[in-house]
């Protein structure tokens, strides 16, 4: 008798048929796992293929882009120095031998020209720039950015902001209110940094809560670009709703020093939020504003232990060398050991005032109090 | 006689059979949700966010935790690579756990410590602490060793570190265990991209590290383990990392945060007791403890997992070992679920009683249970001639292949997302333990896990054996 | 000409360096982390005139490097300039403590870095 692939199927299909519910339910996952598994080593194997073909064009590629940076931008003798870098005509000629009509080519070298910009600023900085509209390296980026995919468009959005290209408002303020979290974040990045008028237009209209994470990223944009207007923050601290711009601005306010602010966070110690009334303390206390103090040590009995922790160390921070008794008393008798270590570590900040109050507890405690004014003493010991 | 095997027969084709289903539901639902939460974490990654926070005042201060004991043989390189690590603002608390080789005299050595006046304040309870040392060389500034009185676990040791500790957050790991230098830039950002939700705790994939080259504790080259059994090992981490639990923290249902490797709220942990010392696996039962709290407190919280590999451990590769870290293991997860059973399936606890329990309890505690009784009973049917063999066999078929293919699909997520490993050899090799695992590997961990169970019923003292370590010796010669 | 020691673990930055500190007037060592320049500074019995290390990198970290360069007994320590995009209060703090002598941020402008080597290679004549 002879058997033929289809006498095979049929038996198959007729066991099958046949078989009670737990036997055709193990038979179609058979399938499926075989396929499945079949599929995941073809993907696997494509994957790594793509993978090593991409290394293999690096190796060759960066060499030759490298030499081409270096003898072209960074060490090019010929030059002009009396052009602003922006303007000067480069010699594109030796950018030919870069594959460049292959997208892959101009990722390549945006990639590197990019790696560039963060180690070298300055006329360097500008040049590779230039370099990139010269190239027509930004088309491509122009294109991700008409992207649906949302991850496109934030590729986009990123080497826009590093490469300092400047885009329409028109184009970038829907994208800062999108829906989409990522996409949303890139676009207020890109905003800051790129908008001629009024970068910090949209701490206005933010409702949702700046994440710790956005505000690292802002922060660096903010206070890393040169040729920024920067705003009196006590506009968002006195009026915004929105508690993470609010604790947001107080940031910037001390990064920047900026004093005239201090009335609106001094405003905010009223405040009901006990994170934002903390973070106000611990703002005025790096902001050095003696003025505050009888007023922190006023509000302190009210408050909750971490304002009171920010309060003692905000008077540490001050250094008037006014309030010594205050932390003494609150070292000497407070229950808390969090409150007797951050008064202890005010009152030695305060060392030059408080030579004698030091020296009298040195004398004078024992035990763990005195274990915790060691700590605080010990120049070894940094927390 | 005839009736009882009816009955059994019948149970078997319809109990065990809707329970192998569910638990074949459940791998095909978490392989694709980890697909997604791996796909998610890929578009929120870019190379410049890194360097970003590594230069930002705003980063938060986190604390290295690191237990060691009679550690000497590594111990140097490994608080070296510690050191090493990229973040604006940390610290290492070091704990030497009463170790009795040179460990501490070779760090006072080798770091310029000296002991100082530390205000040491016990907020969770431990084993007395001896000394504290600092170093005199402001490099190692961010150096701290905490010697204490051995207390016969890693969770005392770790909660005399969280008592030492400066900063909000801390990370837990082993002495012994190598991590990527960007651990903790990677561990804190989805923290602080969280919305909403306190993440209380996170973790990222473990590995295995034994083939794998360290050069005075830096990794310079990975490598699937060679010997059999680490191997086995590397791909179970695979499969319960990438896949498990990246499926897990897409739906914020994280079991568990690996002992080896994790981030932790201090905050937290204190509110809620600190580790166990007497819990067998103090990891999973800190957590569990933890998620509690904030259900009882009302804090919406998560718990978070990456994918990206950040943490190389050394895997047993003797049967002896491993056996009894497995036992222990088995042995952790049942005392676990006896104390907390008053969480199992009640509403006020949320995701953590209605998902996380129930899961644990049937499909990871009881499935050894169910396996062998299930084999004893096969067999038992078998012999009195109540078997339909080819279905059995077809059965056996389908468990076999589709473990294979949850195996082989983890593998494949890992490996679109990172291209771990240098030559396709080197992946294939890890590609045949799928089929081996069932065969070799799957039934050793059930018998262990039995006897862990055995071990927890009749209560019995284990002595703490202390894993042997091979130690990460300093690279071969390179040639 | 000046020997300069620089501990760089990008890769980018050492090319861009080397070329605008050329020869014959400099001689840039090159360590791509915190081993390979302690190896070098000690195979060379620390006779370096400068050394320009970035904090982060494997193995030992700039602050490592740096302290040992200036425990080391000389008539006059090697002057240390410190490149690193990691620029945060502390971390400059900590490195003054150390005895720094110049702290740049990347990005750096070429010609500033080589003002202030020059600067330092002076001072130190």
């Amino acid at each position: 008798m002879e058997t033929t692939l289809s006498d095979i199927l049929q038996d198959i299909r007729s066991i099958y048929y046949y078989a009670p519910l737990a036997i055709k339910v193990a038979i179609i996952f058979i399938i499926v796992a075989v396929s499945a598994t079949v599929l995941a080593y073809l993907v696997m194997l494509r994957s790594r293929y793509r993978n090593y073909r991409q290394q293999r064009r690096m190796a060759r590629m960066l060499p030759k882009i490298d030499e081409l940076l270096m003898n072209e931008i960074i060490a090019n003798p010929n030059i002009p120095h009396d052009v602003a870098p922006s303007k000067v005509a480069l010699d594109l000629e030796p950018f030919d031998e870069l594959p460049l009509h292959k997208r892959w080519g101009r990722e390549m070298l945006t990639e590197r020209i990019i790696h560039y910009r963060n180690n070298v600023s300055g006329t360097a900085g500008d040049l590779l720039r230039n370099l990139y509209l010269q190239l027509d390296l930004d088309k491509d980026a122009m294109r991700k950015l008409k992207s649906r995919h949302w991850n496109k468009k934030v590729e986009a959005l990123n080497e826009f902001t590093l490469m300092d290209m400047p885009i329409a408002d028109v184009t970038i303020l829907p994208l800062a209110n999108s829906r989409n979290r990522e996409l949303r974040a890139a676009a207020r990045q890109a905003y800051i940094k790129l908008s001629k008028n009024e970068p910090f237009k949209f701490f206005d209209s933010v409702t949702d809560p700046l994440l710790p994470w956005d505000q690292v990223e802002l922060y660096r944009i903010i206070t890393t670009t040169t040729d920024i207007a920067i705003p009196n923050f006590a506009r968002w601290i006195t009026y915004s709703s929105n508690k993470s711009v609010v604790s947001f601005c107080m940031k910037l306010v001390v990064h920047y020093n900026q004093l005239a602010a201090v009335p609106a966070i001094i405003k905010l110690l009223e405040n009901r939020d006990h994170t934002l009334r903390a973070e106000a303390i611990e703002a005025l206390g790096r902001l050095k504003i003696a003025e505050v103090e009888d007023r922190l040590v006023h509000l302190y009995t009210s408050q909750p232990l971490f304002c009171q922790i920010a309060i003692l160390k905000a008077l540490g921070r001050i250094r008037s060398g006014r309030h010594i008794d205050f932390l003494r008393n609150e070292f000497l008798h407070s229950t808390d050991f969090d409150l007797r270590k951050a008064a202890a570590r005010a009152i030695v900040k305060n060392e030059i005032m408080a030579r004698e109050v030091i020296d009298e507890l040195l004398a004078t405690t024992t035990g763990e109090n005195l274990l915790i004014l060691k700590h605080c003493m010990n120049p070894l010991i940094k927390y | 006689m005839n009736s009882v095997q009816e009955i059994l027969s019948a149970f078997y084709d319809s109990a065990i059979f809707v329970y192998g289903l569910t638990l074949i539901v459940v791998y095909g639902v978490l392989a694709v949700l980890s697909i997604i939460a791996i796909r998610r974490y890929l578009n929120a990654t870019r190379p410049s966010q890194l360097e970003n926070l590594m230069s930002s005042p705003l980063a938060p201060g986190i604390s290295i935790l690191a237990p060691a004991y009679n550690e000497g043989l590594t111990i140097i390189a490994n608080v070296r690579s510690l050191l090493t690590l990229n973040y604006p603002k940390y610290e290492i608390v070091l704990i030497n756990d009463g170790s009795t080789d040179d460990s501490l005299e070779q760090l006072i050595n080798e770091f310029d410590m000296v002991a100082v006046d530390f205000a040491y304040h016990e907020k969770i309870r431990s084993k007395p602490v001896r000394a504290i040392y600092k170093s005199r060389n402001q490099a190692y500034s961010n150096l701290l060793v905490i010697d204490k009185v051995n207390g016969k676990s890693k969770a005392d040791a770790v909660n005399a570190g969280i008592n030492a500790a400066a900063f909000d957050y801390f990370v837990c790991t082993d002495v012994d265990c190598v991590l990527h230098k960007d651990t903790l830039l990677e561990l804190i950002k989805p923290v602080m991209q969280e919305g909403g939700k306190r993440v209380i705790a996170i973790g990222a994939t473990l590995r295995i590290a034994n083939s794998s080259e360290f050069d005075e504790g830096v990794m310079t080259r990975m490598r699937p383990p060679r010997a059999l059994l680490p191997r086995f090992q590397e791909v179970e981490y695979i499969r319960s990392f990438v896949l498990g639990k990246m499926g897990w923290s897409a739906i914020n249902c994280v079991p568990n945060v690996s002992g080896g490797l994790g981030l932790f709220d201090r905050e937290i942990v204190i509110k809620s007791g600190g580790y166990d010392h007497k819990s067998f696996g103090e990891d999973m039962e800190l957590l569990t403890r933890m998620c509690g709290f904030c259900e009882d407190n009302k804090i919406p919280y998560s718990v978070r997992y990456i994918p990206k590999t950040l943490c190389w451990t050394e895997g047993p590769s003797s049967l002896k070992v491993f056996g009894r870290q497995r036992t222990r293991w088995a042995r952790g997860l049942a005392q676990l679920m006896y104390a907390h059973k008053s969480i199992f399936l009640r509403p006020r606890y949320g995701r953590l009683g209605l998902v996380v329990f129930p899961y644990n309890f049937f499909f990871e505690l009881l499935a050894p249970v169910i396996e062998a009784s299930g084999i004893i009973i096969y067999l038992w049917l078998g012999l009195t001639g109540n078997v339909n063999w080819p279905y059995a066999i077809l059965l056996l078929i389908f468990v076999y292949t589709y473990a294979i293919m949850i195996s082989t699909l983890s593998i494949l997520w890992d490996q679109l997302s990172f291209h771990y490993y240098k030559s396709v050899k080197e992946v294939l090799s890890l590609l045949i333990m799928p089929f081996l695992e069932f065969l070799l590997y799957h039934p050793l961990i059930t018998f262990y896990s039995l006897k862990g169970y055995l071990f927890f019923l009749t209560n019995r003292r284990s002595s703490w054996g202390n894993m042997q370590r091979q130690g990460f010796r300093k690279a071969k010669t390179t040639t | 000409m000046s020997k300069i020691l620089l501990v760089e673990d990008d890769e980018v930055m050492p090319k861009i360096i080397a070329r605008i500190l050329p020869p014959p007037e400099y001689e840039v060592d090159i360590a791509v982390n915190g081993k390979e320049a302690i190896q070098k500074l000690e195979a060379n019995h620390y006779q370096y005139d400068l050394l320009i290390t970035d904090i982060m990198m494997p193995y030992a970290n700039g602050f490592e490097i740096l302290s040992k360069v200036k425990s080391h007994e000389r008539e006059k320590p090697i002057p240390v300039i410190i490149v690193s995009n990691a620029g945060n209060e502390d971390m400059i703090m900590e490195g003054f403590k150390l005895g720094v002598d110049d702290f740049l941020k990347k990005p750096i402008i070429p010609a500033e870095l080589v003002i202030r080597v020059k600067r330092l290679l002076m001072r130190n004549k």
